[in-house]
């Protein structure tokens, strides 16, 4: 059940994006609760945190923490789920998207309140300073995607911009002046435009994800000869006793693995097994799989044992790397030289962690500066303006007539107009008769 | 002054918004009084005699379906008609009609003439007079005054009116008319401003000084389509129009004497409208076109004139004559009279609120050209809708606005109170975001008993419409209920009309197929018992009636598309913003704040289409108005 103002559920992060040890998905209306309970596969108890794992199908989204208010006991008076997750963007992006999958909308700016002030939860005067805040927050949103959109993005969107009012006007025009005696429009001409252009937006929508697999994907490979210390640098990285450390050489023999923020960016670090030829086959594998992982990590981090020196064994696996970074451990047992880190004395590891962090800068810095989409607002509406001129598409190859044709372009028109600035009418005509010499 | 009469009603002005306002207001039982300066003038036809056309087209049909007389006159007057845009789907066909100009002036008065509520008298206005902020006479030339509740301003183009040809200039609001001066103090008076619009016509031609033989034919449909559900069959002759183009020769003579052209030499500062531009206009803009093609209309089926349609200029005489004479056709052609543009003052219709009243005046309505429009539709379209709200006015009635997924007349009006007009504002179907709700085929569905409502409806357009709805109903209904089972017997039957089903459908299924001729079809079920019926009952459809029955079934996934979007629309429309509504909120920047309180948007939907609303602000509004709806309907907190 659910208090009278919204019909519909909406979802949205509560908690702003970037770096925070949890984050807030607010979902609201009357299918919260049952597409919640649907990703935990269980039924759940309101008003009680309740820690459980949030799956889409077969893929995990994430552990979480889940409280579920009913109607109208809630900030909105509706039934409204509060869903804590890891503190990442990427998480919250999938969750958000699954759940928009189940049926909910995102939510517009300040809808929560505005659900809350109608459902009487909320006088007016609180309201009217949640508006101030509101008006804030989309100011700061502008902002931001106008930071995004200064550089790749904007030319990207300012093209698909023009070739959409391009063709929305010429769609227009071929019906309403269609007595001037002009071909505004050639059906191939127009399909394959529109296909350049639906592969445009698709594209840019696809980036959103591809922006948010770096942050949640960046790998790092911890490798090294036999007791160089990789299990000690994971455990003071993660904080926790996850990998166990013994002076045996040869403790690790699979992989461990554990996510840590750095720069903003989660970084899963891998421990490995320590590598040396043995003639322990469980070793052997996970030897080979330490191999494989460096192949594939997006960094490398190569521990040599300052009291040891760098060896031949040293130099023959440095050889087959890619950019690792180079890291002197037990620099308490030796001199290390520079950079050389000792956990247990606790020397040289801030260091460390502010060079991990300017590397995680320096080598996926790019994230931010290619055209990427950066919120699911912005996703949603390529995604809506893709699916719009699917039906466009589709409209022209079965010869539908133009005005088919032209209600999907307007659709995809005014869902990219969030971004680019909507088409107006005015635009259209502006185009029609600045190209084409008409009217009588 | 001396008190003349008094009237519920005054409609100062019997051009097409005029015409319209006075009948519909008349008809619904008010006292109205039609005050124009020539008699005679009632109905003329400034420009080219031609109706309708694409989106105007639609707009004479709504007209129709809500009780109004353009489609009557029409049909009374028409010489040729043609659907336009045939090729096209059904919401974008739409009809025009070339005209007799004496006829149709002579039904609209024939019209006006049988309605009894309605008095015409013959005579300038030379002011109005208001009591406080509402209207309270019109004052005439010779200074008696007319009592009246509510005024209609549809004076045109003849404000402070100004012709130009060539260097010449002559006051004057349309060729041998005089202008009207004290109309626009007394506008200002009421609190409105004036801007200044242009609009220009083409010169007209003795038809019997053209060679036809060196023109292109172009003629209307074989069989013509009467716009009014009141007509059974056009009465009058149909003729054919012609084609030719201006070229090379006429390009040169124009780019010569540019200088001597009213809107390039500086003489009219006024701004034209984009899509009606003159040939000096096109000219310049698209130096590489060879050619323009030009459009030649009879003025009727005696009338001594052709009308070139696309060479609107207002160049000097000897310019034009060289034009003219350079064209295909026009060798040894003579201009019965030259080109002109006017110029002439117009009102910002964001001054109105969408009943198409002053914002600052009660009982002060203003339609056609004089709010910024172009074109006879247009204007008849607002004429009848400020009568409408007139008239309701007198009676104390709410105000009617017609949704914009309702009717192009609701999309029209709502842009000019919304937008405001810039440049003379036409009818395009592209204005409509809703446009495949539109068509010409369910206009009469849409808004006749909306009409009826308001009891300005006649008994005879009445009975029509409810049989014709009760026909397309049942036949809707017999097609959907007609159900094909792929077995032997119906595939056998299916074969000769070239189409198989693969599983169940419906006549109704079938007919949704575009490759599929539904008259065809229709025929073939006469020739099975189980679905004879349905060739009986296609034996009752007019042609229209069978194309809106077939492009219901045909086109109802994209038709349902629409209104679910239209439904969103209609719930921000219905969120009204109250009079006097206070726009200074936290959280709306001073800017949204002037815009909002320049247009004094009547609801939430209205303010969310003026340009530069943020959806933040949007919310804002939003939560505002719902808050104060709950306080004052007194639902309280604690839902
Ligand atoms: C030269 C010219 C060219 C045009 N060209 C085009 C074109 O190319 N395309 C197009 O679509 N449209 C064109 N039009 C526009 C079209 O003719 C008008 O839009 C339409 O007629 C407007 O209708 P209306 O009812 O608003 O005013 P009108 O038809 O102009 O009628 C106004 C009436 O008000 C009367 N009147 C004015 N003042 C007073 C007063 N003080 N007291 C009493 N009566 C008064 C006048 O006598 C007249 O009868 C043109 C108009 C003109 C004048």
């Amino acid at each position: 059940m659910s208090g009278n103002a919204g019909r519909d559920t909406i979802v949205a992060p509560a908690t702003a994006p970037g770096r925070s040890a949890i984050a807030v998905v607010r979902i609201d209306g009357p299918d919260a609760i049952s597409i919640v309970e649907a990703l935990a596969g269980r039924e759940l108890e309101t008003r009680r945190a309740t820690h459980t794992s949030l799956r889409d199908g077969n893929e995990a989204i994430d552990d979480a923490v889940v409280v579920v208010y009913r109607a109208p006991s809630s900030y909105t008076g509706n039934d409204l789920v509060e869903v804590s997750l890891h503190g990442s963007s990427y998480l919250v992006g999938k969750l958000i998207d699954v759940v928009r999958r189940s049926g909910a909308r995102i939510a517009e700016p300040g809808e929560f309140t505005e659900r809350a002030v109608l459902n009487g939860k909320l006088d007016l005067v609180q309201a009217e300073s949640v508006a101030d805040l509101v008006d804030a927050r989309a100011a700061m949103q502008s902002r931001l995607s106008l930071r995004n959109l200064s550089g790749e993005l904007s030319r990207a969107s300012e093209s698909m911009r023009a070739t959409l009012l391009d063709l929305v006007s010429r769609f227009e025009a071929a019906l309403d002046f269609a007595d001037e005696g002009y071909e505004f429009v050639g059906r191939a001409e127009a399909r394959s435009l529109l296909e350049s252009l639906l592969g445009e937006v698709r594209e840019t929508a696809a980036t959103w994800s591809r922006g948010h697999a770096i942050q949640a994907g960046l790998t790092a490979v911890i490798l090294g000869l036999p007791n160089a210390g990789k299990s000690t640098l994971l455990n003071f990285l993660c904080g926790t006793e996850r990998a166990i450390v013994t002076p045996v050489a040869g403790t690790t023999r699979d992989l461990l693995r554990e996510t840590v923020d750095l720069g903003g960016v989660p970084v899963t670090f891998v421990d490995t097994a320590g590598l040396r030829a043995s003639g322990d086959a469980i070793e052997e594998i996970g030897v080979g799989r330490a191999r494989e992982v460096a192949r594939t990590a997006d960094l490398v981090l190569y521990l040599i044992d300052s009291s040891q020196g760098v060896t031949d064994e040293d130099r023959a696996e440095l050889g087959q790397l890619r950019d690792p970074i180079v890291v002197f451990t037990k620099s308490d047992l030796a001199e290390g030289g520079e950079g050389a880190i000792s956990v247990l004395a606790g020397r040289g590891t801030k260091e460390l962690l502010a060079r991990l962090d300017a590397e995680v800068n320096e080598r996926y810095a790019m994230a931010e500066e290619s055209p990427t989409v950066v919120n699911q607002r912005q996703r949603g509406a390529f995604d809506a303006c893709a699916e719009a001129l699917e039906g466009a598409l589709a409209a022209l190859r079965s010869e539908a007539s133009e005005e088919f044709v032209a209600a999907d372009l307007r659709r995809a028109a005014s869902a990219l107009g969030a971004l680019t600035g909507a088409i107006s009418s005015d635009d259209i005509y502006r185009e029609i008769f600045g190209r084409f010499c008409i009217g009588k | 002054m001396p008190l003349l009469d008094s009237f519920d009603v005054v409609v100062i002005g019997g051009g097409h918004a005029g015409a319209e306002a006075a009948r519909v207001a008349a008809r619904g039982g008010a006292r109205v009084a039609l005050v124009t300066m020539i008699r005679d003038a009632i109905g003329r036809m400034s420009c080219n005699p031609a109706i309708g056309g694409l989106a105007k087209g639609h707009l004479v049909k709504e007209i129709d379906a809500l009780g109004g007389l353009m489609g009557e006159a029409t049909d009374a007057a028409g010489i040729q008609f043609k659907v336009l845009n045939r090729s096209k789907g059904p919401a974008v066909q739409g009809p025009r009609a070339q005209c007799d100009r004496d006829l149709y002036a002579a039904a609209v008065q024939r019209i006006l003439a049988a309605e009894p509520n309605l008095t015409i008298i013959e005579t300038t206005v030379s002011r109005i007079a208001y009591e406080g902020n509402r209207v309270s006479a019109v004052i005439l030339g010779d200074g008696a005054r007319i009592d009246t509740t509510a005024v209609i301003v549809t004076t045109g183009t003849f404000l402070r009116a100004l012709m130009h040809s060539g260097e010449a200039k002559v006051v004057g609001g349309r060729f041998g008319e005089p202008s009207s001066d004290g109309l626009s103090d007394s506008l200002r008076a009421a609190g409105l401003s004036l801007g200044r619009l242009k609009t220009g016509t083409p010169p007209r031609v003795l038809a019997s000084s053209v060679d036809y033989s060196r023109l292109d034919l172009a003629p209307g449909d074989a069989v013509p389509r009467p716009f009014s559900i009141l007509t059974d069959t056009i009465a009058l002759p149909q003729v054919s129009c012609w084609t030719t183009y201006t070229g090379a020769e006429a390009h040169d003579v124009i780019r010569r004497n540019l200088d001597r052209a009213p809107m390039f030499s500086g003489q009219i500062k006024a701004t034209g409208p984009r899509y009606c531009p003159s040939i000096e206009d096109k000219v310049v803009r698209f130096a590489d076109k060879e050619r323009h093609l030009v459009f030649v209309e009879p003025e009727g089926l005696e009338h001594p004139w052709l009308y070139l349609n696309g060479v609107s200029t207002s160049l000097p005489a000897d310019v034009q004559d060289a034009v003219v004479r350079s064209m295909p056709g026009f060798e040894r052609a003579s201009i019965a009279r030259y080109g002109y543009a006017v110029e002439y003052d117009f009102v910002n219709p964001q001054q109105l609120t969408p009943s198409l009243e002053a914002r600052s005046v009660e009982g002060l309505f203003l339609a056609g050209q004089i709010n910024g429009t172009s074109g006879y539709e247009e204007a008849a379209a607002q004429g009848l809708l400020a009568g409408i709200n007139a008239l309701q006015l007198v009676r104390g009635r709410e105000p009617v606005i017609l949704p914009r997924d309702l009717a192009y007349a609701g999309v029209m009006i709502d842009d000019l109170v919304t937008l405001g007009t810039e440049e003379p504002y036409r009818m395009f179907t592209s204005r409509a975001e809703y446009r495949l709700l539109l068509g010409c085929d369910s206009v009469y569905e849409r808004l006749t008993s909306m009409a009826d409502a308001l009891g300005i409806v006649d008994e005879e357009r009445l009975r029509r419409v409810t049989s014709r709805l009760q026909r397309t109903a049942a036949a809707r209904e017999a097609i959907e209920g007609a159900e094909l089972r792929p077995d032997r017997e119906t595939l056998a039957w299916l074969l000769p009309l070239g189409v198989s089903i693969a599983g169940p459908t419906t006549v109704a299924g079938l007919l949704a197929r575009p490759e599929l001729d539904a008259d065809a079809l229709f025929r073939h079920c006469g020739t099975t018992g189980q679905l004879a019926h349905l060739a009986e009952i296609r034996g009752r459809l007019a042609d229209e009636e069978l194309e809106g029955v077939v492009n219901r079934a045909r086109y109802s996934g994209y038709i349902e598309k629409q209104e679910r979007e239209a439904r969103n629309l209609r719930d921000d429309d219905s969120l009204k913003i109250p009079p006097g509504f206070h726009f200074e909120r936290p959280g709306l920047s001073t800017e949204v704040i002037e815009k909002l309180k320049r247009v004094q948007p009547a609801s939430l939907g209205q303010a969310a289409r003026i340009p530069g609303m943020t959806p933040a602000a949007v919310a804002v509004l939003r939560i505002n108005l719902r808050y104060e709806l709950r306080s004052a309907s007194g639902a309280g907190r604690g839902a």
